[in-house]
């Protein structure tokens, strides 16, 4: 939806592609052509290369956009297209291939004269023996965190206190890394106590221009998935801004990187900053970027696709107006482990008014499945400064209800006042740390005179006709205008059943 | 007359009708409401300063009830309201106080291990079953301190979501 409507706003016909579970998705109903790829598994349609690339040529579609999920980093899908003499936008597929390595990555980072978080530069692959293993663990330092060569998303991903933990986590590292990306090559670096998370959004084209955005940070992680961002960082003065621009940078030219890309680093304490990896696609949180630098970046995909050079003033983008912050919703349970909580949603109504942009796709009535992730909406909010925004953000969310199935506002309610997060505070564990104290029935933002309306309107509800409670189930008009009678009525059997 | 807890507060509340509106007793102290629904929605008028002045507003939406809860939005925050009675009366038992709570699967899985016995006390927080679904294993821990009443599960049992896995008094 996101590119549909940058498209549209191009002037852009679009042709959506689909699996039989999204038949009436909202992505279909709103592009101007839509193509049936298969069934609901990713693997069976969103992951079928060959069925895309067929499809975007039966359709005559110019060019390919790959979104931020799926296929969004897969160089053989960004090859297929370029051999099907389609336009693929994003990257090339050697930029991919180079920086979707994170071995590679880190020594183009190195290359390109930026620091790497101390690690080993080479994969180490299925037959590397952990006597080899531990030696390099320990010359490393503990902690150290063991990463997935392919990796990504937190996958094969585990921190190691001591050296007596090592065959057991490298075990289920590479078991979870072969399961999700099909290759368990490993590799280890230090853990750094308390980073935070910063990334350096680029735009290259392809006339050898690359400009670097402000920062934006995401520190505030639940197992190493990203929950909130911001933008700027509050921890980002303007001469580090700089240098991190000009980092970022340094890595994107020296991998001979062209389109949309996110240089991530790691933050230390002591102000030093490490390269961590690249995303080689639009990312879920590229809005606040568009909210506090006025770049449409999607749009920009598309222009340097078709190969256009970038006319944006760079200044600009690293004196940000405003703040904006992004509240990633989730059809997950926050009371149960953040599972996913399938269904249908019953009631929608969504945010809006000043400084609001909400992302989101569902609607009353869709059925969200449990066949892809789970994210229903990102709920953006801008402000003038970070006050403001947080202050928007929490109003916002007071507008925002899903019924019918569980989300993951009444969290956002909960983290937006949580002092640590106001105050700026975060790193990258920061949010697992609180959420061991979170109560697990918690009623964030509930307070006695929300937990008083809510008992009254439920005993109303209860009292008057019976049809109320389950919505708009009952044909009858829940609250009748002559109640009196069966009203008095009902009272009088629940109190002899009661007696 | 009902008993009814939400956000850690027991309440008892009569809503009675009064003219166009209802007159509403909670815990004894008496306010009046205005109550209208618009297509799911409903805007209710409660409270406030006195009987002529400006009352507060709040917009809600009901969920389906449950058994012995149910979900409420107000102001596009979500309050379970837990109805006492009704759970006394469903089990047909005096013995199940306020504050009964009911540990339920959040959706179809299968217990990877149970963690407490029928009879042991726990505390606020302290796992009580470990569930796996969509390939995550998640603890199940209890909402406040009490005793275990009854624990319904095996490991390795698979479960349908909101079965009923451990209720604890």
């Amino acid at each position: 939806m996101r590119v549909i409507r940058a498209c549209r706003d191009m002037g852009i016909a679009t042709v959506a592609v689909y699996s039989e579970c999204d038949r009436t998705a909202r992505h279909v109903r709103m592009a101007d052509e839509a193509m049936a790829i298969g069934g609901n598994p990713a693997t069976e349609s969103y992951l079928r290369i060959a069925t895309i690339v067929d499809a975007a040529r039966m359709s005559g579609a110019d060019a390919v956009h790959p979104g931020y999920g799926f296929l969004a980093e897969n160089d053989a899908f960004a090859a297929a297209c370029q051999q099907a003499n389609l336009t693929f936008i994003g990257p090339t597929a050697d930029a991919i291939t180079l920086m979707g390595s994170k071995t590679a990555a880190r020594r183009t980072a190195l290359a390109a004269g930026v620091p790497v978080v101390p690690g080993t530069a080479d994969p180490l692959t299925a037959d590397v023996p952990l006597s080899v293993i531990d030696d390099v663990a320990r010359s490393i330092g503990y902690p150290i965190m063991i990463k997935a060569v392919a990796g990504g998303g937190g996958k094969g991903m585990r921190v190691v206190e001591r050296a007596d933990d090592l065959a057991g986590a490298v075990r289920a590292a590479r078991s979870e890394a072969a399961a999700a990306f099909g290759d368990s090559s490993i590799y280890l670096e230090r853990r750094l106590s308390r980073p935070r998370h910063i990334e350096v959004q680029i735009l290259a084209d392809h006339h050898g221009r690359v400009l670097p955005f402000v920062e934006r940070e995401c520190s505030v992680q639940r197992r190493h998935q990203k929950v909130i961002e911001e933008t700027p960082s509050p921890a980002v003065s303007p001469s580090l801004r700089v240098r991190l621009a000009t980092a970022a940078a340094a890595v994107a030219s020296s991998a001979g990187y062209t389109n949309a890309g996110t240089i991530e680093f790691l933050l230390d304490e002591d102000g030093a900053f490490y390269f961590l990896e690249m995303n080689t696609r639009i990312q879920v949180e590229h809005p606040i970027t568009e909210m506090v630098t006025g770049v449409d970046l999607v749009q920009w995909q598309i222009r340097i696709a078709r190969g256009e050079p970038l006319t944006i003033s760079p200044g600009a983008l690293l004196t940000p107006l405003g703040h904006a912050i992004e509240c990633r919703i989730y059809a997950e349970d926050p009371d149960y482990g953040f599972l996913p909580s399938p269904g249908r949603i019953t009631s929608l109504r969504t945010p809006g008014g000043p400084g609001i942009r909400d992302d989101g796709w569902v609607e009353k009535g869709t059925e969200v499945t449990t066949f892809y992730d789970s994210l229903l909406s990102k709920l953006i909010a801008w402000g003038i400064d970070r006050t403001e925004a947080i202050s928007r953000m929490r109003r916002a969310l007071t507008e925002y209800e899903v019924a019918g199935i569980r989300t993951t506002v009444p969290f956002f309610h909960w983290m937006l006042a949580h002092p640590v997060f106001v105050d700026g505070r975060v790193h990258t564990g920061f949010l697992d740390e609180v959420l061991q104290n979170r109560p697990a029935e918690s009623q964030e933002g509930v307070d006695l005179s929300l937990a008083e309306v809510a008992s009254v309107m439920a005993c109303l509800a209860r009292v008057s006709a019976a049809g109320m409670a389950q919505g708009e189930a009952s044909p009858r008009p829940p609250i009748s205008p002559r109640p009196a009678a069966r009203t008095w009525k009902q009272q009088g059997r629940l109190e002899g059943l009661r007696g | 007359m009902f008993q009814v807890e939400a956000g850690g507060t027991r309440r008892t509340i009569d809503v009675q009708r009064a003219g166009d509106g209802w007159s509403i007793a909670v815990d004894g102290r008496v306010t009046s409401a205005s109550v209208s629904q618009m297509e799911g929605r409903w805007s209710l008028l409660y409270g406030g300063r006195d009987e002529k002045g400006p009352r507060r507003s709040y917009d809600v939406v009901l969920e389906p009830r449950h058994r012995s809860h149910q979900l409420i939005h107000v102001d596009g925050r979500v309050v379970t309201v837990r109805f006492l009675d009704e759970a006394r009366r469903s089990r047909g038992t005096a013995a199940t106080e306020a504050g009964v709570r009911e540990i339920v699967a959040p959706m179809p899985g299968r217990i990877v291990k149970v963690l407490v016995k029928a009879g042991d006390s726990v505390a606020a927080h302290q796992g009580l079953v470990v569930v796996e679904a969509m390939k995550m294993e998640n603890e199940l821990r209890a909402p406040r301190n009490g005793t275990v009443a009854s624990v319904r599960v095996t490991e390795g049992m698979s479960v349908e979501a909101n079965a009923v896995l451990v209720v604890v008094e």
